[in-house]
């Protein structure tokens, strides 16, 4: 009976052995041609989803902001392969705008080369490479641009952030309009800024294989990121402002979050 | 004692067999040259809304058993039956703290029996119809119903307790080992997914799974305590997903009282399920794994060779796709007849 158990123990043992394996491989030995890299932005909140026209909780600076518009723009689109080689998205086709107005808020990269990806890097708003190709080098870009808000005029530029609502604080205790409106003023002001995400797990693309990344927003992070803090109590429109806006595209860039990958399906 | 070392003889026999199958997959596993970083437990949801996927372990949809409901009654004996099971669930549709849940019943009337094919081996056949609805974040109702997987496993029993109903008053113990299969039978619609909040809203796995099972009991005069394991060995299905590998414990203490002609057994129990991670293209998906820790009460009540059977389950602490998915409870009722 005593060695019954004991054998028992140890076939148990086994068992617990083979649960915790954690095999993490694929059936294909290589990935061969390309696939699609989708990349969903889901926009929120200081964790909660965002819904446009619905209060937030009070930010750190006391103050309960309601979104109306949330809109940016995305490009230069680079992802960074186990080995380190850096494959850049076609320029021309690079260029993204994300809306929580017309739900627009999830991209997809074609034809990205076989390989698993480590790191996945692009630009807020339009590098001033592409703006000084003049408005014909813009492309249909342009158009969509002024379709979602995104320009000024084309001698102020593009608007890389639209980011307006109302909010209340402490003082102003009824609901006070804000805008933000940031982005590169002409070429005399760069406010251009890239991102890099190291990936949680290395996303995979190839014949077959097409995956998604999905990106988590927290549009928060505008007012109050990780170095500046902006007070609405303080100041309502910030456009031009060669303190603020600055900061704005600071704060913009570092809203981005990698939630997680999904390998495998281009969902 | 002659009994005994012959026991431990096929007992040896049987582990070896049993070791053997297991290295063979885990080397398997671990041939592939294509192995990438496991994922950090806390990296990322599984989440997608708007028309998109969310993974989920296989705690609920797929499996014939419910889970640590496991393949027999927890008594020890053969019978026939019906049992049906009910599981609520929920999960988040979104990545988000303020997320809605959506709420999940899987619903199984299973064709079961325990048939004891010779003075020592058993056969084990479980065959399920499942019924499931959800109601999706735009208030449609999704209903899924047919077939589910059927299992069959076989059972050897290293010792063996008297016959039922006899009342002896020397302790007796009993342990059955066994393995079998869980055949595709039920449906794996990958279409089911798209719009859809969990894969495991499925009739069944899609794939051919490997189960080795355990069951040990005690009894000493109308007491007794019945524990049970088993592991379910997951593999690939034709759409190219695996559902993660499981491991479900149960340990029950229970009496028996004799009312006239009636015997009514209360059970009481806690259980663990383990569940592995989930693989699409070979490639681990964040989040599917998970455990959960239940209670257990349940009655049985039998006359002559029919027995009635009432369980309940509630969870003490679940960590389930990283909390995205909760068991709210689950329910079963059986009909046997005793063989």
């Amino acid at each position: 009976m005593k060695n019954s158990l004991l054998a028992l123990s140890a076939v148990f043992a086994l068992f617990m052995t083979s649960c915790s394996s954690d095999d993490n491989a694929s059936d294909d030995d290589s990935l061969t041609g390309s696939g699609e890299i989708s990349i969903k932005y889901d926009n929120g909140f200081n964790g909660n989803d965002l819904v446009l026209g619905t209060a937030n909780a009070a930010n750190a600076n006391g103050e309960a902001i309601t979104v109306n518009r949330f809109n940016y723009i995305v490009s230069n689109f680079r992802l960074v392969n186990a080995a380190g080689e850096e494959f850049t998205y076609a320029k021309d086709d690079s260029y993204f705008i994300i809306s929580q107005e017309t739900e627009d808020d999830q991209i997809a990269l074609a034809n990205i080369p076989a390989g698993e990806y480590t790191t996945l890097k692009f630009g807020v708003g339009i590098d001033q490479e592409k703006y000084l190709q003049g408005a014909e080098g813009q492309g249909d870009f342009l158009t969509l641009a002024e379709d979602n808000n995104m320009m000024w005029s084309w001698q102020a530029g593009y608007k890389f952030l639209n980011f307006e609502g109302t909010f209340t604080s402490e003082t102003i205790t009824e609901a006070t309009e804000f805008k933000i409106h940031m982005g590169s003023h002409g070429s005399s002001l760069d406010n251009y800024k890239e991102v890099t995400l190291e990936l949680p797990n290395n996303v995979v693309v190839g014949d077959g294989v097409d995956s998604n990344i999905h990106l988590k927003i927290d549009a928060s992070k505008i007012l109050v990121g990780a170095t500046n803090s902006i007070e609405l109590t303080e100041k309502q429109v910030i456009m031009v402002d060669a303190e603020k806006s600055p900061q704005i595209a600071v704060n913009t860039s570092e809203m981005f979050v990698v939630d997680h990958i999904h390998n495998g399906d281009g969902h | 004692m002659t009994n005994d070392l012959q026991n431990i003889r096929t007992l040896h026999r049987f582990i070896a067999f049993i070791g053997i199958s297991l290295y063979t997959t885990i080397s398997y596993g671990n041939d592939n040259p294509k192995a990438i970083d496991p994922t950090p437990t806390e990296c990322a949801n599984h989440l997608h809304y708007e028309g998109e996927y969310f993974d989920f372990c296989d705690t609920c949809g797929c499996g014939s058993s419910g889970g640590s409901m496991g393949y027999g009654t927890g008594l020890n004996n053969n019978f026939i039956g019906l049992r049906y099971i009910g599981q609520e669930y929920r999960s988040r549709d979104g990545i988000f703290a303020d997320s809605p849940w959506i709420t999940e019943n899987f619903n199984t009337v299973q064709a079961w029996a325990n048939i004891p094919v010779t003075k020592r081996a058993v056969l084990n056949v479980i065959v399920p119809y499942q019924f499931h609805n959800r109601i999706l974040p735009d208030n449609t109702e999704q209903n899924i119903n047919g077939i589910g997987d059927i299992s069959i496993l076989g059972y050897y029993n290293l010792l063996k307790a008297r016959p039922d109903s006899v009342v002896t008053i020397k302790p007796e113990h009993y342990l059955q080992l066994g393995g079998g299969i869980k055949m595709p039978t039920g449906k794996y619609d990958k279409d089911n997914n798209e719009g859809s909040v969990n894969p495991s809203f499925q009739l069944g796995n899609g794939s051919w799974d490997y189960i080795l099972a355990m069951n040990y009991g005690f009894t000493y005069r109308n007491w007794g305590v019945s524990a049970m394991a088993n592991y379910t060995i997951k593999t690939k299905n034709p759409k190219n997903y695996q559902f993660g590998n499981q491991l479900n414990l149960g340990i029950n203490a229970f009496k028996t009282y004799y009312v006239s002609d009636f015997a009514i057994t209360p059970i009481i129990g806690v259980a663990e399920e383990i569940y592995g991670t989930n693989q699409e293209l070979g490639f681990n998906i964040a989040d599917t794994k998970g455990d959960i820790f239940l209670g257990k009460l349940s009655v049985e009540a039998s006359y002559n060779r029919y027995a009635l059977g009432l369980t309940g389950m509630l969870p003490i602490s679940q960590n389930l796709n990283s909390d995205k998915v909760e068991l709210r409870n689950r329910l079963s009722v059986y009909l046997n007849i005793n063989l």
